[in-house]
């Protein structure tokens, strides 16, 4: 009896030997701290935009069938009071990126986003429809014109319909950020900046300058932020009641 | 080797069907896991997917925890 006690205790002691040498390795550390239900949520936008087409499993990725559910779960539940979005993509999914940024608009609750490492190409339109956007300094986001893939029927029309989809980018991003449409393009359609490409890439401080991204700053200011606006939104919503 | 293509890579090099086989979405205890098949049958946490921080500190989240 004693020596099948012994047994389940040493299994369970191997068990919990097992989990923590899988803890640090995972991790790299072995405890992780715990805290309080928070009413700030966080929404991470990391690796490729994936939309219509899903892409091999070494690609790190965000679907975006998932983040949609997710934007009406924030909106609806009453303890959540609002929404950071942590940017570090590469683009992708011109469809999939406009639909997550059109969600993130239209959500009544203070969002805030910051751009870490990069924001390019449809990360661009993502970053700007929060509330207010930040960047860290050594961020970098790469404004492109829209880029082909996929079947061409007919080049006029292929070309007419691509012309439509950058539009659409172009729209969004003059709406929802301080940035002029003129430069934008200017910005969009630059030579000599990326090697044997159009466009242009813009770090940190330059993104604040043309008006694309609201500040410099890194997860404090995105706190105090959405803290700020917190505070606006229950204030607003008294006066109204 | 250098290639020079407008093509995407894996129309080039045409991903193997099985590598998608051993990764899945799936729902546990309410929330959203990616999750990758082993070899004796179990499921490695590789991803949660969430909007709230804490589930990120709540230790049966996790990755590499081993579900059954």
């Amino acid at each position: 009896m004693d020596k099948k006690k012994d047994q389940t205790k040493k299994n369970e002691e191997q068990q919990g030997n097992d989990s923590l040498v899988e803890k640090i390795k995972q991790l790299g550390q072995v405890n992780v701290p715990q805290a309080p239900d928070s009413n700030v949520h966080v929404l991470p936008i990391i690796g490729q935009v994936e939309g219509h087409i899903q892409l091999p499993p070494q690609n790190k990725t965000t679907k975006y069938e998932h983040i949609l559910p997710q934007l009406i779960a924030v909106e609806q539940n009453p303890k959540i009071e609002g929404l950071i979005i942590l940017l570090n993509t590469v683009g992708g999914d011109v469809e999939a990126g406009l639909a997550l940024s059109e969600m993130i608009a239209s959500i009544s609750k203070p969002t805030v986003s910051i751009v870490l490492g990069g924001g390019h190409s449809i990360g661009v339109p993502i970053a700007t429809s929060t509330n207010y956007s930040f960047i860290v300094p050594t961020a970098t986001m790469t404004i492109h014109p829209i880029r082909l893939t996929g079947l061409v029927i007919g080049v006029p029309q292929t070309f007419e319909y691509l012309d439509k989809m950058q539009e659409r980018v172009i729209n969004f991003v003059v709406k929802h950020s301080n940035i002029k449409e003129e430069k934008f393009k200017d910005l969009m359609f630059a030579r000599g900046n990326l090697t044997r490409d159009i466009g242009t890439n813009v770090i940190g401080e330059e993104a604040v300058k043309y008006g694309l991204i609201d500040e410099v700053g890194g997860v404090k200011e995105a706190m105090n932020k959405i803290y700020e606006l917190i505070q606006q939104n229950s204030h607003d919503t008294e006066v109204k009641q | 080797m250098i290639l020079y293509t407008p093509l995407c890579e894996t129309d080039v090099f045409p991903i193997n069907e099985a590598d998608y086989a051993n990764y899945e979405y799936v729902s546990y205890e309410g929330k959203l896991l990616y999750v990758e098949k082993q070899a004796d049958g179990s499921y490695q946490l590789i991803q949660l997917i969430s909007t709230d921080p804490q589930d990120y500190l709540n230790k049966a989240y996790q990755p590499g925890t081993l579900l059954s």
